[in-house]
């Protein structure tokens, strides 16, 4: 039994936190990327920006603008602070519900990316900065799963990384490969090599296709792998099994509820493979993630958060 | 409560404070003081810029003309100080800084912050704490303990007689007017029931030892007292601060209040609910006292909810869960009475829920502390206080009141009149400093002005004397020095009456001022209890229980 808005918060705390780091990485290899003086890193830094929404930006302003603004712009409701902020927003809502070790880890991430210093410290050495971020998003993950009871609200801060996960990823693999007159394909190896490390997702490909980095492969890796934590067949898996593990106790009403939305979709990604995903192009299966992602999204709040509360009184 | 006064120009000595009723609401910053401390002050108190590492010495404490909780005005060091003060004298000031670093930065850690509202952008503060315990031997809090239960039980009593019958109205104890005519009177509660008469549950009453070593109330808070986190958040600390001298004194838990505090809550519902359902009622993440909340229904272990989540039906409150709608029974209020209901009191308040008050009549929930007990902190009532005690318990009051002159009265109105330059005047009604005259720092002029005011509504003004608080050392900029202190122990009353054996210690920061209010530069520190005197323990682990 949690409170509604309880529920709520922790999902908006798992969303944003997914998020920050999701950008966190981005930032950083976008930067990386153009260390190196070849069309490739000019070509990683559209990617990066077409996956946050800026297809506009980035080229203009330069890289290392855009990536501080990425991280640090708190005007930006789309930034690493500002996700940080609301992540840490949501979780001061619910403080009486997550361990004081999960909060700790927080708490000092986010006062280590608000403070004065941080712009400077960000200049001084981005690379630094950002591994610092990433890693301390990492320890916050970790303090939940080896603290927090692996109950309800445990499982609504999961599904709001996994929901988040599910869609970012999708739309990183939309803007690289799905049939778009703007970008075209990404065939270039570094542009590649950066896709993976914006999906974490180098080494374990290089331990299964070893270094032949292909389009295909990237497709078949991130969208149908099983076993690897961000492809989006895996969120999918964990999305529709912790509405499963809650939908027992859930009230049934007459719409499908959201964990019959996401087993649809689970399956659907079980039994496609890579070779339907090249006949038809990548475009359609993606959007389909991306909306079905919605729908779940709404189903979730109309069964466990914003219900009329006229089919709950007691009778 | 806040104690309110002008810096202090002759340095560690006088000065005057008023008080007011404390729910923490305010988000005011400090307000930065220039420390015109003027020479011969400064002569006799910091004489120590090139002193030695040791932070203290004898011509740096001087403690001035209040009591010292440490010293005796011959210098010699209390007693149960003794293993305290062993500890500090082998500590350099490097090391002490370095503690308090570390003392500070476990408490942001944690988020024990309030917000500062600024301008263009919002900051969170620590609550500043004082690394040093203040101790208080058995004997003296077994008197505070008993004269704590003894006022509980007292004000708890008149709350339910004028919520009743209004007998002690009918003998003229306590005048009509002045209970019935108090803006935190509510008719509402007319004879409604209250478990146990127990209207106030939670009790955070303010103590201060006056210059002869003896401990008064200066302030009952009935309504919706904090600061216990902070109470349990400085002993957390302390522990680690200084764990052999804490371990060495033999300082009794309070550790157990959370648990004291359910089973209170618990006590008060219905007996046919079998396990009845607790929750803490929060007015949300931006009030300054939200971390307070979300502390106690963690350790409680119960949902802490806003207004929005609960829902009225036919005189039954539940709260919105994941799984649907579930019955509440118990709410431990963080919010004021006005706000708790728009269909009961005020109507633009959206932080409580609409029909709360009528579920509450029906007997379907229980809410706590009940709605009117603020009439018994009233400050004019404050003044009956002691008649109150012994008309109910047929016996004096243990803890003394400090002596408050009524403008009500004609006699002591022409008192106060008189004497306009030696009292602290308030308004009844007025909060945060406001409508408040310190006689002694006051102009002529503004004596004169106050004097008009006082005349054209006498009903709502009281006069104190200037009272110094105790003083107890404090590590400020590197250096022990005194600091003006107060007491505030939280006392729980349900089917029992519990004392928790330890307090919160409001530290005025600036050197003479004696604003301990945490939004006009004050702090806190831990309150050590000691669990024995002279070998002998006085019994009991954990709080005594008076029925």
């Amino acid at each position: 039994m949690m409170l509604a808005r309880v529920a709520d918060s922790l999902y908006w705390l798992g969303r944003y936190i997914e998020r920050a780091e999701h950008l966190s990485r981005l930032s950083s290899v976008m930067l990386n990327a153009t260390l190196d003086q070849t069309d490739s890193g000019a070509h990683a830094v559209r990617i990066a920006m077409a996956a946050v929404g800026d297809p506009a930006d980035g080229v203009d302003v330069g890289s290392f603008e855009a990536a501080e603004a990425l991280v640090l712009d708190r005007s930006d409701t789309n930034s690493v602070v500002s996700s940080l902020a609301r992540a840490r927003e949501n979780a001061r809502q619910v403080r009486d519900q997550i361990t004081t070790e999960t909060w700790e880890r927080l708490n000092l991430l986010y006062l280590k990316v608000t403070d004065d210093k941080a712009g400077k410290e960000f200049s001084d050495g981005s690379a630094n900065f950002l591994h610092d971020v990433i890693a301390d998003l990492h320890l916050f993950k970790g303090a939940a799963d080896t603290t927090m009871s692996h109950g309800e609200s445990w499982r609504f801060m999961m599904l709001g990384i996994y929901m988040e996960r599910a869609q970012l990823v999708s739309r990183l693999l939309e803007v690289c490969f799905a049939e778009s007159p703007v970008h075209g394909h990404v065939d270039d190896h570094v542009a590649l090599v950066s896709v993976l490390r914006m999906a974490c997702a180098l080494e374990p490909y290089l331990r299964v296709y070893t270094a032949e980095i292909e389009p295909r492969h990237i497709l078949e890796f991130l969208v149908f792998d099983e076993d690897f934590p961000r492809s989006i067949r895996f969120a999918t898996a964990q999305i529709e099994q912790h509405l499963s593990a809650m939908a027992r106790n859930a009230f049934t009403g007459e719409r499908p509820g959201p964990e019959r939305l996401a087993g649809r979709l689970k399956a659907r990604l079980q039994f496609a493979d890579v070779d339907e995903l090249e006949a038809v192009g990548a475009g359609p299966l993606l959007t389909t993630v991306v909306n079905e992602c919605a729908r779940i999204h709404e189903a979730i709040y109309e069964t466990f958060v914003a219900y009329p509360l006229e089919t709950r009184l007691p009778a | 409560m806040r104690i309110h006064v002008a810096d202090v120009e002759s340095g560690a000595h006088g000065g005057g404070y008023t008080l007011e009723s404390g729910t923490a609401r305010a988000h005011r910053s400090a307000p930065k003081v220039m420390r015109n401390v003027d020479k011969s002050v400064a002569a006799k108190t910091q004489t120590l810029v090139d002193a030695p590492t040791l932070p203290m010495t004898e011509a740096a404490y001087l403690p001035g003309i209040a009591y010292d909780e440490m010293f005796t005005p011959e210098g010699e060091v209390r007693p149960h100080y003794d293993p305290l003060h062993g500890r500090m004298s082998t500590l350099g000031a490097e090391e002490l800084a370095g503690r308090q670093r570390t003392l500070e930065r476990s408490f942001l850690l944690q988020g024990i912050t309030f917000t500062v509202y600024g301008a263009d952008n919002t900051t969170e503060r620590v609550m500043p704490t004082d690394l040093f315990p203040r101790i208080i031997p058995a004997a003296e809090w077994s008197k505070i303990e008993a004269g704590l239960a003894q006022r509980l039980q007292a004000l708890n009593l008149f709350l339910a007689d004028i919520y009743g019958d209004q007998q002690i109205l009918m003998d003229g104890v306590v005048p009509r007017e002045l209970v019935l005519g108090a803006p935190s009177y509510r008719r509402e509660m007319q004879h409604v029931y209250v478990p146990h008469k127990a209207y106030a549950n939670v009790c955070g009453s303010d103590l201060i030892r006056c210059q002869d070593g003896q401990f008064a109330v200066l302030e009952d808070n009935l309504r919706v007292p904090s600061g216990v986190s902070y109470m349990l958040a400085n002993r957390d600390a302390a522990k680690r601060t200084f764990p052999g001298t804490y371990r060495a004194a033999g300082v009794r838990p309070v550790e157990r209040y959370p648990d004291l505090l359910l089973a209170t809550l618990k006590s008060m519902a219905a007996d046919w609910r079998g396990d009845p359902q607790v929750v803490v009622l929060t007015p949300g993440v931006y009030n300054s006292a939200y971390y307070e909340h979300a502390y106690l229904a963690r350790l409680m272990g119960v949902p802490l909810v806003e207004g929005r989540d609960l829902v009225v039906h036919e005189n039954m409150v539940y709260m919105r869960t994941t799984t649907g709608i579930r019955r509440v029974d118990v709410i431990y209020r963080r919010v004021d009475d006005d706000f708790i209901d728009p269909l009961t009191f005020r109507r633009d308040s959206s932080l409580g829920a609409a029909g709360l008050f009528n579920a509450y009549r029906a007997g379907n929930v229980v809410i706590c502390n009940a709605p009117g007990t603020g009439v018994a902190d009233d400050k004019a009532v404050y003044a009956y206080v002691p008649d109150i005690i012994r008309y109910y318990l047929g016996e004096d009051a243990i803890l003394p009141n400090i002596e408050t002159f009524l403008c009500r009265e004609p006699r002591q109105l022409g008192h106060v009149l008189d004497n306009l330059d030696k009292y602290v005047v308030k308004a009844v009604g007025a909060s945060g400093g406001y409508g408040m005259l310190v006689g002694p720092h006051a102009s002529q002029k503004e004596r004169d002005d106050f004097a008009q005011a006082i005349k054209a509504d006498p009903d709502n003004y009281i006069a104190q004397p200037t009272i110094q608080l105790s003083t107890a050392p404090c590590l400020v900029d590197g250096r022990i020095e005194p600091r003006h202190v107060d007491l505030r122990p939280f006392i729980l009353s349900g089917e029992k009456t519990i004392v928790t054996p330890g307090a919160l210690t409001r530290v005025a920061l600036k050197r003479g001022s004696l604003v301990v209010n945490s939004s006009q530069g004050g702090g806190s520190k831990d309150t050590w209890v000691l669990a024995e005197e002279n070998g002998q323990t006085n019994g009991h682990g954990n709080g005594s229980a008076r029925p």
